[in-house]
């Protein structure tokens, strides 16, 4: 019954159809913005790549390759692990980041609940404070900070506490601004129903909110450790001299006097470092958010922390 | 049996805005009682009150005579099931179930069987480990159930329980709901803006308005014997006519433009400028020629075909326009568009209502409860 009909073969598309469709096919992969996202990931990364290449030169030279060899990480008198200042400055922004951490991000969690919870005269303002310390320039901060601890808070002289302080000061800010959106995202009714099953506001922070929270917590640590862990002008400001110099401080002095291959060497352990705390941070979250995902990749993942 | 509510002159005041103003309710123990009315009438507020979640501005509340408005959440011996559930997702369901239990220092092994147990009563067995976005919208609504039920309080307060589901499941879960109230014999306080919910499911409803009461009664009197204007309008067609009262006791004797009509329901002792209504199933339509007692000549504007019924919108004399519902017993009926008609209105089924002021929904959210 079904008549067959004889179909004249479609025209075969043109060169410049082909390469346009296969570019930007709006049903196909969007090749192009891939390519793009590409390159700009490589134009980003190579300078980090090349620095941490010559961290490994076997040669004195920071432009020249001669070859592999570890002798800038330790073995070589000049190599970080030798150095007793490259050593020091070391331990220094470890220390600095950590207690950053330790500090920043509980007081951090606590103004967060005020904040979100408050509500009436001042509650606007405050809000709005909390942001100034990501917008004014850093370097404005280590110096008020600077006269602050010199003129005002004398007890408090230039050292590793005033560098912590200073730190801690900024960091804040980042870890209210995580945790703070989280709350608004989850709302109150987990703390309302904890009420309602007889939990008191002390139990439901500790058994509701905190859990919940937790996502955020560990994001805050890991931004706030790679923060301090990067900072230079602060440290630099607050600074008791050679031995309050973190790597940041230290690298721009080695690099204004006689550049070795282990500043690449220090400069690369604390990409490391860095690069760790990130990576922590993520796999936190991924771990205390699993029950709340429905599938979803990084990129809605990262959506969720709604800063 | 405990559970009796009492509020007592209960006002809420946000800002200068009084969500409730003013509101006395009794709710003896073992009621079904509901609360009805559209959103921002002050239901929800009402209920977070009772719940401990807002502090009242005036007013008791009372849990079987002892005043709780300034106990905290965490220490009433009521339990809430919220509208968006608020369960924990960090928590697998016998985890959330168990939250309360552990709050009051329950025993381990106790707190395994009634956890069982009350699963076992909203038919969630074999769900333990789940957790909740692992879970349709209906078992987590009745996991939210389980986990107040758990710990039998005095009063379950239900905040739209069923308003984030589908309609199918919702009339399923009204009658199940209901069942499970009869079973575990508390009180239930049930707040709602739907009207068929409230009908379905309620010992008594009352419907609210403007953070008032306006009428508290049992649903078939609170459908059939509207007390005010806002109540026959909210349950569904009301045929609301302006009229005068012109005298009578007993029998209101009304005016409607050049037509006298009797009116034996309602606040029959009005006066002056009223409002009336009649049920469209009590309008019996009759030839043009007919005469009587309370009708009114009209033609009819356009027929309605509703399956069981069929809906006759007639353009009065007098200006209105009132649906009748003419049952379909399964001959045609005789009216068509444009056909003259008396509109018999029984003194029986008029009803002189009381006006509180309180805003009329506007049309198309009554025809569809949002």
């Amino acid at each position: 019954m079904t008549v067959a009909t004889a179909h004249a073969a479609p025209p075969k598309p043109s060169t410049w159809t082909r390469v346009r469709g296969w570019v930007g096919n709006p049903w196909g992969r969007p090749r192009f913005l891939v390519g793009f996202t590409w390159l700009y990931m490589a134009w980003s990364i190579i300078p980090a790549l090349i620095a941490i290449q010559f961290s490994f030169n076997s040669g004195r030279s920071r432009t020249i390759w001669s070859g592999f060899s570890t002798r800038w990480y330790w073995g070589d008198v000049d190599s970080v692990w030798s150095d007793a200042d490259l050593h020091h400055a070391l331990i220094q922004s470890i220390k600095l980041a950590v207690l950053d951490v330790a500090i920043a991000t509980p007081l951090g969690v606590l103004l967060a609940l005020g904040l979100a919870r408050w509500r009436g005269r001042g509650a606007g303002v405050s809000n709005f404070i909390m942001l100034f310390p990501l917008v004014t320039p850093e370097i404005v901060m280590g110096v008020s900070l600077l006269l602050v601890f010199t003129h005002v808070f004398t007890f408090i002289q230039p050292s590793t506490t005033a560098q912590v302080l200073g730190h801690v000061t900024f960091s804040i800010s980042y870890v209210v601004v995580v945790v703070r959106g989280r709350l608004f995202s989850i709302g109150r009714q987990y703390e309302e129903a904890a009420a309602d099953l007889g939990a008191s506001p002390a139990v439901a922070l500790y058994r509701v909110l905190l859990p919940l929270l937790m996502p955020a917590i560990v994001a805050s640590i890991a931004i706030v450790f790679a923060l301090s862990i990067d900072d230079f002008v602060i440290s630099y400001w607050l600074s008791c001299g050679a031995g309050c110099d973190t790597v940041p401080i230290q690298i721009y002095a080695a690099t204004r006097a006689a550049p070795l291959p282990s500043t690449n060497a220090i400069a690369t352990i604390l990409s490391a470092l860095t690069l760790a705390s990130i990576i922590i941070g993520y796999l936190g979250y991924r771990f205390f958010t699993r029950h709340e995902r429905a599938g979803g990749g990084l990129v809605g993942d990262m959506a969720a922390f709604d800063v | 049996m405990a559970g009796e509510v009492t509020l007592v002159d209960l006002v809420k005041k946000f800002g200068d805005l009084a969500a409730v103003d003013g509101i006395n309710l009794e709710m003896p123990s073992g009621e079904f009682f509901s609360m009805l009315g559209p959103s921002g009438c002050g239901k929800t507020t009402t209920l977070r009150m009772i719940a401990g979640f807002e502090q009242p501005t005036e007013g008791r509340i009372l849990l079987d005579g002892d005043d709780m408005a300034y106990t905290p959440p965490h220490k009433r011996n009521v339990n809430t099931v919220f509208q968006s559930y608020a369960l924990f997702p960090h928590l697998n369901v016998a985890d959330n179930v168990a939250f309360g239990l552990k709050r009051q220092k329950v025993g381990k092994r106790e707190i395994r069987e009634r956890v069982a147990e009350t699963l076992e009563l909203v038919q969630l067995t074999g769900f333990e480990r789940r957790k909740p976005a692992q879970m349709s919208g209906g078992q987590q609504q009745r996991v939210a159930l389980a986990r107040a039920l758990v710990l039998k309080p005095a009063v379950l307060l239900l905040d739209e329980p069923l308003g984030a589901l589908d309609a199918k499941l919702r009339k399923a879960l009204q009658l199940e709901l209901k069942a499970l109230q009869q079973q575990v014999g508390i009180t239930f306080i049930y707040v709602t803006h739907d009207q068929e919910e409230a009908l379905t499911m309620s010992d008594r409803i009352a419907v609210m308005a403007d953070g008032r009461v306006e009428q508290v009664a049992p649903p078939r009197e609170v459908y059939e014997e509207p007390s005010t204007v806002f109540v026959a309008d909210f349950l569904g067609v009301s045929n609301l006519m302006d009229a005068e009262a012109v005298g009578g006791a007993n029998i209101c004797r009304l005016r409607l433009g050049d037509f006298e009509l009797d009116a034996t329901r309602g606040k029959t002792d009005a006066r002056g400028s009223v409002r009336v209504t009649i049920r469209p199933e009590r309008v019996h339509l009759e030839p043009q020629d007919s005469t009587g007692q309370n009708r009114i000549p009209g033609m009819v504007q356009r027929l309605v075909y509703l399956g069981n019924s069929v809906q006759v919108i007639v353009h009065l004399a007098v200006g209105n326009t009132i649906q009748a519902l003419v049952q379909n017993v399964g001959t045609e009926i005789p009216w068509k568009q444009g056909t003259a008609v008396q509109a018999h209105l029984p003194a029986d089924a008029l009803r002189v209502l009381e006006d509180t002021g309180a805003a009329l929904a506007p049309l198309d959210e009554n025809a569809v409860p949002a």
